[in-house]
């Protein structure tokens, strides 16, 4: 699924996450809602699972072949690189449904504080 | 006839699936979805083949498969991949330096050391931001050739070799595109330079010594990789 439809202007549109590094989300309309969470699907990701949102049917798999590997590699790379790199914005890229889901009660699960956005200059780093 | 049945599978994969076999090379820029066949087809590999001579480099179900794969989940259904790829090894002629003898003392009676230059993947990708990302690693391989007698006068030769590898990770961004300093800075194992102006450039490098040739690779690029998406801001979505 491409993610290519806007939010903006759906009633009630897809919530799926699409992408892996420009995460985004999908934002089509949603025809159905997932048989294990809820939220709503549009009609590429409900029939993509059987009706099952990529997130809950995500495989614990190592094999690279499967075709979506990547649905349940992508949350344990950002807790990964979020603790390698030591940067919860990084992490809080995810929002707070998706991160919710795995880290409930949490204070990323809250939602705020997470945007602060004070950095200052753009300057060359060499670390 | 030998390996008739799988001779026969052999003919029935990919065009590229059997380049890489054949080969171990691969050069080649696909759309998105025409990955897809050639992923598949690598993944009845396994099942179809049992003869050494014809199995498939580790590195394509540890490096390739995984990279494509997650490089493709951030394109454009018209974004392309290119790749790449030379899985000969850093022995395959034409790598190799020249060598150099080093000074010895007995029982060693000579060391033959050279090294060998092995840029054996390039991944360039078209994300569907506008930015492109290039992936870039290569092997820069020390081989000694040792040459001792033992105490009763036998002559025993052995080769060693370590290996370090230099990942480079460059993200060139769309005309525009503002950049962000991250909250916190890499980890010390990744040098970063920045070169802002309107159309600016991440470029991401790590050395990492003693590496395994092919286990362990995707994490490190992938986390390399993050570093040039922390430089730019999430996306509207991500901030309401």
């Amino acid at each position: 699924m491409d993610g290519a439809a806007g939010e903006e202007g759906v009633v009630n549109p897809c919530t799926v996450t699409t992408g892996f590094f420009l995460l985004r989300g999908c934002g089509r309309p949603a025809v159905a809602g997932c048989a294990r969470c809820g939220r709503g699907l549009c009609q590429g990701h409900a029939a993509q699972n059987g009706g099952i949102c990529p997130e809950c049917s995500a495989p614990a798999t190592e094999d690279f072949y499967h075709p979506y590997w990547t649905d349940g590699y992508r949350r344990r790379y950002y807790t990964e690189s979020a603790s390698a790199y030591n940067d919860p914005y990084w992490y809080s890229t995810f929002d707070t449904y998706d991160r919710g889901a795995f880290d409930q009660g949490g204070d990323w699960a809250s939602g705020g504080g997470d945007f602060d956005g004070d950095f200052d200059g753009s300057d060359f780093v060499d670390s | 006839m030998f390996y008739r049945k799988q001779k026969a599978a052999l003919a029935r994969f990919h065009p590229l699936h059997q380049a890489l076999v054949h080969e171990h090379r691969l050069s080649v820029t696909l759309p998105r979805d025409a990955w897809e066949p050639l992923i598949q087809s690598c993944a009845q590999h396994r099942a179809h083949i049992r003869r050494r001579k014809w199995a498939l480099p580790d590195e394509v179900p540890l490096v390739l498969v995984p990279l494509v794969r997650v490089l493709s989940r951030d394109l454009r259904r018209t974004g392309t991949i290119g790749v790449t790829a030379d899985l000969t090894g850093p022995e395959a002629a034409g790598k190799a330096g020249p060598q150099q003898s080093l000074q010895v003392r007995r029982p060693i009676r000579r060391v033959l050391q050279w090294y060998a230059f092995d840029p054996w993947l390039a991944v360039r990708a078209e994300l569907r931001d506008g930015s492109t990302l290039d992936i870039a690693v290569v092997d820069r391989v020390r081989f000694r050739k040792i040459t001792k007698t033992n105490p009763r006068g036998k002559i025993k030769t052995k080769t060693k070799s370590k290996t370090l590898r230099v990942i480079t990770v460059t993200r060139r961004l769309p005309k525009g595109a503002v950049l962000t300093r991250p909250a916190s800075p890499p980890p010390p194992w990744i040098r970063v330079r920045i070169k802002d102006g309107p159309r600016p450039v991440i470029r991401l490098r790590a050395r990492i010594p003693n590496a395994p040739r092919s286990s362990g690779l995707p994490n490190h690029i992938l986390h390399l990789s993050a570093e040039a998406f922390r430089w730019t801001a999430p996306q509207a979505r991500r901030a309401s």
